[in-house]
This record gives structure tokens, sequence and C-alpha cells, in this order.
């Protein structure tokens, strides 16, 4: 299974993990994916059939609060760290072209 | 006031209360000390001098008062730097953070805020907890205070290191694979991982969320238990938080007598490998010291013990890398935002750029892994297999706590091992994690504790190991009186 990374892989995964990585940060990746990936092949060998997924830390069921309103906002909160806003707005470039 | 290294949390609440010292007192002098003495270990990335003293004062007069306050008052502590306080920097670590601001509190510093805790300052980190030295953290190594070779271990090394070098009285650090009990081991300090669920997430910068969980970093066992009930609870902030009360009598007032009749279980699959000839006599001699008080051992098995690094290291990054997706440099302050090759068009570049230029390369190595075990076409052979093998390593302590009431084991395979040592190999780094982190998987708490050393004469004084405990959920009573019971004996 341990083929299954190479340069493109990377680079794939990286787009969709939306990181910038440079060329020695890709094949050092390869690398090391390789490895771990190997070392997950003995998982292979365990038979899991009818097992059930354990998804979370313990057996947790369903947490509802109450249905009660309250306030309790922390709007703005986190503006100054914020690099452009306006009027209380937090400002982004575009995510669309205007053109698209 | 004497000496501050004498100091247990127990001890320092009793001084202040006899007035034989003041808050301010101490935590002025506390200051003067991590000045001097922090330079060499690296403890701390950032220090509040001006609110600790404001908080020490105003213990204090409260004190004069006569009011009734909890042990914690006044007691100084230090938090990893992936807990937020409100006002203070919570940078995790990374560059990404470096200039992000907490503007909440955790759950677990709002607790002891009301129990007037005082905080000196938040300790260095593996970056974003990713790590088994704090070699990883973005702007500093810390320095295991036995040994500045060496590392103090991870990812909560500044943590230990502090509580280990007297820099604060205790600490709090989060265990997702080990991250509490490995570095106390390698420091020779005490680290409580509770229950999952027992303590707020809420405020804790999210590593992996179904593993993660906050806990103290003592000197003693009875400071771990004071300090865990400080920060236990059930938050709303929290969705997975739990709603089990606990018998606090049992934590303050431990019935010794009734610990010594705990069945205590030894996994034959911690004992068979990866143990050096020293931990492994230490070790021997720890259980012939808890035989001698009359606890009775049981050799048990946990047989899927084997699989559970490489299921922790498939649902970890797959937690984490979508934890992570946070950090987009949009939202927690931008990275050199008046450099003009930062000023991107559009939305994704910023993504690309201040990601890559934000992370270290532990953290992308984690996020690249993450994103492709959940991919289509390898999620089921990674993802849901992981989980399902998680599912195996929690029936094996199930099974097992039918058995017994406690397990004992090793906290760590080796002492404290060189800076430098295992950063250039990532699977080497993850192997110091291979006896803390099935009790994550299965959401256990547990407890590392040091091991009382022979110490020959004309010999080098050994570096610090611990042992560990691992209790039924909701059971730390048991683990924490078993610990007390070894502590005094």
């Amino acid at each position: 299974m341990a083929s299954l990374i190479n340069k493109k892989t990377i680079q794939h995964l990286a787009e969709l993990a939306r990181i910038e990585l440079n060329d020695r940060e890709q094949e050092k990746l390869v690398k090391d994916l390789q490895k771990i990936l190997g070392y997950f092949k003995e998982l292979e060998a365990l038979d899991t059939k009818n097992i059930p997924m354990m998804t979370g830390g313990m057996d947790l069921k369903n947490a509802f609060r109450d249905d009660t309103a309250s306030e309790n906002t922390n709007q703005g909160a986190g503006k100054e760290v914020f690099p452009e806003t306006h009027e209380g707005f937090l400002k982004i470039p575009a995510i669309f072209d205007r053109n698209e | 006031m004497s000496d501050f290294s004498h100091f247990t949390i127990k001890s320092f609440s009793e001084g202040l209360r006899a007035k034989k010292f003041s808050a301010r007192e101490t935590t002025q002098e506390l200051f003067a000390h991590i000045k001097e003495t922090d330079k060499k270990i690296g403890a701390y990335l950032s220090l509040d001098e001006e609110g600790a003293l404001k908080d020490a004062e105003h213990v204090d007069r409260a004190l004069a008062e006569g009011q009734e306050l909890d042990p914690l008052a006044g007691v100084p502590l230090a938090i990893k730097d992936n807990i937020l306080v409100k006002g203070l920097p919570a940078t995790a670590g990374s560059r990404i953070l470096k200039n992000y601001i907490a503007n909440y509190d955790a759950g677990v510093i709002k607790k002891l805020k009301s129990k007037h805790a005082i905080f000196l300052g938040k300790t260095n980190l593996d970056e974003f907890a990713m790590g088994s030295s704090t070699e990883n953290s973005a702007f500093q190594i810390t320095r295991n205070p036995h040994d500045l070779k060496r590392v103090p271990g991870g990812s909560s090394g500044g943590s230990a290191a502090a509580v280990a070098a007297h820099l604060a009285l205790a600490a709090l650090g989060s265990d997702t694979g080990g991250s509490i009990r490995q570095p106390a081991s390698l420091c020779g300090v005490v680290g409580l991982k509770p229950t999952y669920g027992v303590v707020s997430r809420s405020g804790l910068i999210a590593l992996a969320s179904s593993l993660d969980q906050i806990g103290p970093i003592t000197k003693t066992v009875e400071d771990a238990a004071l300090l865990f009930q400080g920060i236990a609870g059930h938050d709303k902030m929290d969705a997975t938080s739990s709603k089990t009360t606990y018998q606090w009598k049992e934590f303050s007032n431990p019935q010794l007598e009734k610990i010594k009749q705990m069945k205590v279980g030894l996994p034959k699959e911690y004992f068979a490998t990866n143990l050096t000839k020293e931990m492994d006599q230490a070790l021997d001699e720890t259980i012939h010291r808890f035989e001698h008080l009359g606890i009775q051992f049981k050799t048990i098995s946990l047989p899927h013990t084997k699989y559970a690094l490489s299921c922790y290291y498939i649902i970890l990054p797959a937690e984490a890398s979508s934890n992570l997706a946070r950090f987009d440099g949009v939202r927690y302050a931008r990275i050199d935002a008046q450099n003009p090759d930062h000023q991107h068009s559009n939305l994704k570049e910023i993504y690309l750029k201040q990601r890559g230029l934000g992370f270290g390369s532990e953290v992308k190595r984690r996020i690249i892994l993450g994103t492709f075990v959940l991919s289509s076409g390898y999620y089921d052979a990674y993802y849901k297999k992981a989980q399902q093998v998680r599912s195996l390593i929690a029936r094996d302590f199930d099974r097992a706590f039918k058995e017994v009431d406690v397990i004992f084991a090793p906290t760590t395979p080796t002492s404290a091992f060189a800076i430098g040592e295992k950063t250039a190999d990532p699977l080497s780094m993850y192997l110091s994690d291979i006896f803390t982190i099935p009790v994550n998987l299965a959401g256990l708490p547990a407890i590392s504790i040091p091991i009382q050393q022979k110490i020959s004469e004309n010999e080098a004084v050994p570096l610090p190991i611990g042992f560990q405990l691992i209790g039924k959920h909701f059971r730390e009573a048991d683990i924490l009186g078993l610990g007390q019971l070894y502590e005094k004996s």
C-alpha cells in the first residue's frame, strides 16, 4: 500500500488541505508517509468484521441543551486581531471572481 | 518566605492561611525566580506578572477579611499555551497563532478563577500539542530541569518542566495520547489524564476532539487530587462534557486501608518489549513495594495493545486535519499582514500561503496524513478500520476491569532522551507514547507517578521515570488513592 504515495498524491492532498508546500517538503512527506502507512499495514491482518466503529471518547449519547432563550453573544470579540474590518464587520477578499 | 521549592499546593495553602507569608509576596518572589531560572529551561512562552500580582493581592485582602477560600486560592499555576486565558496570548506553540490573544476563558480557567487560583503565565508545547519532546514548538525548545541536554517530554513539556524546576506550584497540561503523563514521567513529577468528558474541553485549542483531555501536573499525588477537583465538572459549553458526579470525600480523605484491598492488573503486553533494563528493574521494585503494602497483583492480557499506535496515528491526524481547518490565516490574525507579499487577491491564496507559512513540519505531516486517511477510496481501509480497532482496544480494558480494579503499567519505554535524538524520524518519536496511547483511545483515566529510585553511592543520580496507574471510567479516586498510598509509604 505504501506505493500509494508519490509526489502527485502529496500535491493533491496539499491542495485539498489548503497548505502550500515547497519541493523539499513534498519530497520529505512522500518518504514519511510511505513509512508511516507501511507501519499501518499491521492492521490489515486484524479481522474487524462486524466490529462496530468507536466514534467518540466514550459512549455518550446525544447531549442536548434546554431549549430556552438566553443572551450570550461573543459578537465583536476577536476583531482586534483581524487584519481588516469595516463598520464592525470582518473584511476578507472576495471568494468568487466578479467575472465568473 | 521559606524556600518555595519545598511547597506543595497543600502546604502552601496551609501556610497562606496561617499568615506565614502573603500571596503577593510569594508571587513576586516566584517571578524573580522565573526570570532568573527560566533562561536556561525555557518553560514559559509568556508571563503575566501584572495580572498575577493583582489577583494575589485580591486573595490577601480576602484572607485578611476572614473570608473562607478554596485550597487553590492564591496557588500560583502555569497554564499550557493551548488553553485560553482571556486577555493573554494563546499560541499553541504555532506561528499561525503568534499574534492571537484569547478573547474568552477556557472552562477550566473559569472554574479556577472562581477559586482564586493565580496564573503565572503560559507554557511551551509542541505545536498544537503534536509531539513528545516539545521540540516542535515554533518559538523555543524547553530543557529537562534534571539534565539540560535532554528533552522534558511533550507535548506539555513546558508545564512539566515548570513544575519540576519549581517555576510554578502546579500546572495544567493536555493529554491526547500521553502529553501529560509522558512529560511528567520524564521530568519526575505527577501527571493525571482524567476520564474523557470529566474536564471541560471548552477553550482548549482542539487537536483530536475524541481524545483530548485537560489535566493537572503537580509535585504530589495529593496535589493532583486537589487540582483535579478544581477543574472537573460539567460545562454546558462542551457538548461531550459528562454529568457524572463524584464523591469528593474519596479524594480529600482517601481510605488507605480500603485501598489496600484493591486488585491490580499487570498487562503482559506492556512488559514484554521495549523496556530498558533500568526501567524493567525500577518497575519491578515498585511492584514489590506495593506487594509489601498488601496490594495483590494479577497478570492480565490486553491483546490488542500492539495495534494501538497504528489506530491512534490514523484517528488523531483525521480529527486534527479537520480541527485545524479553522486556522486559515483569516480568523486569528494574519502573519506579517503588513508584508506586501501577503496582500493576496483571493481567499484561496490566503489559505494556501498562510497555512504553508504558519504551520511547522509535524503539523503539516499530520494534516496531510489525516486528509489522506479520510479521502475517498481510503476511508474504509484506514479511518473506518482504525475506529473498529479502537472498539477492540476499549473492549480489552472493559474485560480486564471485570477482574481487577486498577492496571499498573510503565508510562514511557525510556527515561528522557537527548535533544535532537528523535527529530529526524517521526515514527521513532511516535513510539515514545506506546504505553500512554491506549488509555486515550478507551477514554480512561490514568496517572503517571515518579518512581522513588534507589540512589547508590558513587553513582550519578538517575534520571526520573514514572509508573502508570490506569483506572476504570470515572474512577480517578482509585488511581489517586493507590498513588497516595505509594507516596505516603
